[in-house]
């Protein structure tokens, strides 16, 4: 009788125990892998403020004696063009976010309201280019470049990266906008809204949702974007940042604390912005992903 | 279609014309000329020489070429199976009621996929460095010194070690699409199983990756492009080293264009990794459609 009376108690702690138990497993290894992606910031940022010496004698630990001696190194070098990549970057990613943005918007609007004749072979023909294995097309670009003079000049990478991120814009807006009445338009046009007119100062704002998602996307890809600033860009002066990263490779050879001041520099803009905006970029970054 | 309002032709025109003259120049133009090239025997300077299809043929006997593109299987098969399994569960954890700080889990989790990955590739060979990497200062740590190694020299290892960079820095990127397809999911399935323990887990699994087939199918997807055209993080790591052991499809495809300046065998295999990662691309989302409408609409 006592033992039965005991049974529901001794249940529900034996329970309470494999909660805890699971609840502290669960929790301990998500903060494990949480910690593994930051860490590397971290484990960056901290060993950056060593001297060489010091970090050779111990890598992991923190700095005793903090210094940004690398920084004052690096930011005062003018061989080492760090503050040109970061503006070559910048540069680079601004004003090809904007083209894609701007004529994705333009011809998915056009593809998805106007008929006329090749509307659909132009849809296939900028649908294709997400098929297209981009790497595949790494050697062809330069040479094209190279022939037409149009590699090293501060414009040069925007041509590829405009190109190679109008599919997806354009898969997308033409998808918005054919979810939208058209009726909103007929009343423009009923209004005298010429056509023009309507597309952007009616239609663009509707689209400011898919638009920003896209120029999440872009400012991400142009920003890291490696293999054809490799290919096309030879003068250091036009570097952008993943370019000017395994130029400090070379040139600062084993002294890794510099090396990581260098990359943490580079890398500050686009984390204080995904840290920044993180809920948005999320969203963004995976409806893209899924509707492309 | 809009009859109402109906543009000139030229206006038309006019939008299209710079934006498809663009897009045209950096796709097309450069994949004909390819094409054009790889029929010419041509070391990047003014001489060329017309071989027909000499080019094609040493590719298809190019050994290192082969197994370029049996390492870009390999590193997709094992991003399929790390990044999305890994993903995956991290999910089924996430989703239970016992976890805190979700928001912070998804924050950071995600973080790594915007990180360029010539940055990861950097971090992650000072992960692997002979004198200052965290594994070996890790070995030694726990008293196993003596198993230090220069990690990356080691062409037995070498494709591992230059894929879990690779799946490290995206299942952050899988867990929130997958997280946000499992939010559509009934959460009495997780807190059911949480109460009866590991077999319900199990019993979840079978429940739920029938409900978010269709989103699987589109991260197997996403992850078959994304590693056919696997390139900066080797190029920084091991540049496809030692030997050929780490080389990929594109960085043998650069190798030989630019530092062997054999341009016209480099068109070649640009033509080859074109036509092989079509394939494997084209290959996978026709086999994904075929599953995904194998049970309708279970989205």
């Amino acid at each position: 009788m006592i033992g039965k009376r005991n049974t529901p108690s001794r249940m529900s702690i034996k329970s309470k125990i494999k909660f805890k138990t699971l609840s502290l497993f669960l929790n301990l290894i998500l903060i494990i892998y949480s910690a593994s992606c930051i860490f590397p910031l971290v484990w960056l940022f901290y060993s950056s403020l060593k001297v060489k010496r010091v970090f050779n004698a111990d890598i992991m630990g923190l700095p005793k004696n903090p210094t940004f001696s690398n920084y004052i190194k690096i930011l005062t070098n003018k061989d080492y063009h760090i503050y040109e990549s970061v503006f070559n970057s910048f540069r680079t990613t601004i004003l090809s976010v904007i083209i894609i943005v701007i004529f994705g918007f333009i011809i998915g609007y056009i593809l998805a309201r106007i008929k006329f004749v090749g509307n659909r072979i132009l849809y296939i023909i900028f649908l294709m280019g997400m098929l297209i294995p981009i790497h595949s097309l790494l050697v062809p670009i330069y040479v094209v470049f190279n022939k037409t003079g149009l590699g090293n000049h501060w414009y040069t990478l925007i041509i590829p990266y405009v190109a190679f991120g109008f599919p997806i814009a354009i898969f997308l807006v033409e998808g918005y906008i054919k979810a939208i009445p058209i009726s909103l338009e007929e009343a423009a046009a009923i209004d005298g809204s010429s056509f023009s007119r309507t597309m952007f100062l009616i239609m663009f704002p509707i689209c400011k949702p898919i638009l920003t998602t896209i120029a999440i996307i872009q400012t991400f890809s142009c920003w890291n974007e490696f293999s054809f600033a490799l290919v096309l860009i030879k003068n250091q002066r036009l570097q952008t940042v993943p370019l000017a990263m395994t130029q400090f490779t070379g040139q600062f050879s084993s002294d890794y604390p510099k090396i990581m001041a260098a990359m943490f520099i580079t890398m500050l803009p686009i984390v204080l912005f995904y840290f920044v905006f993180s809920k948005q970029i999320i969203k963004g970054m995976v409806s893209g992903a899924v509707k492309g | 279609m809009l009859s109402t309002i109906r543009p000139k032709r030229k206006v038309i025109f006019a939008y299209l014309l710079i934006p498809v003259a663009l897009y045209v120049f950096a796709v097309f133009i450069p994949l004909i000329t390819a094409g054009y090239y790889s029929f010419f025997e041509w070391k990047g300077g003014p001489n060329k020489t017309f071989i027909g299809f000499e080019n094609y043929v040493t590719l298809l006997k190019d050994s290192i070429f082969w197994q370029s593109f049996s390492h870009n299987i390999y590193l997709v098969i094992a991003c399929i199976l790390g990044q999305i399994g890994l993903a995956f569960i991290i999910v089924l954890m996430i989703n239970s009621r016992l976890v805190k700080f979700k928001g912070i889990h998804r924050t950071f989790g995600f973080f790594p996929s915007t990180v360029a990955a010539v940055s990861i590739g950097f971090i992650w060979t000072m992960v692997y460095d002979y004198n200052r990497g965290i594994i070996n200062w890790f070995l030694e740590l726990i008293g196993k010194g003596d198993l230090a190694k220069v990690w990356l020299n080691e062409p037995s290892l070498v494709m591992l070690l230059i894929s879990i960079p690779l799946i490290w820095q995206w299942i952050g990127y899988y867990m929130v699409i997958i997280l946000s397809a499992i939010s559509t999911v009934d959460q009495e399935i997780f807190e059911s199983a949480e109460i009866d323990g590991a077999n319900s887990i199990q019993r979840a699994l079978y429940i739920v990756i029938p409900l978010i087939k269709n989103t699987l199918l589109v991260c197997v997807t996403l992850c078959v492009a994304g590693n056919m055209k696997a390139f900066d993080h080797i190029y920084v790591m091991t540049k496809g080293g030692p030997g050929n052991s780490s080389l990929v499809m594109a960085l043998y495809g650069y190798k030989v264009s630019f530092a062997q300046q054999n341009m016209g065998y480099g068109s070649a295999i640009s033509i080859g990794i074109f036509i092989a990662s079509f394939a494997v691309i084209g290959g996978v989302k026709l086999l994904v459609n075929v599953l995904s409408k194998d049970k309708g609409d279970d989205k």
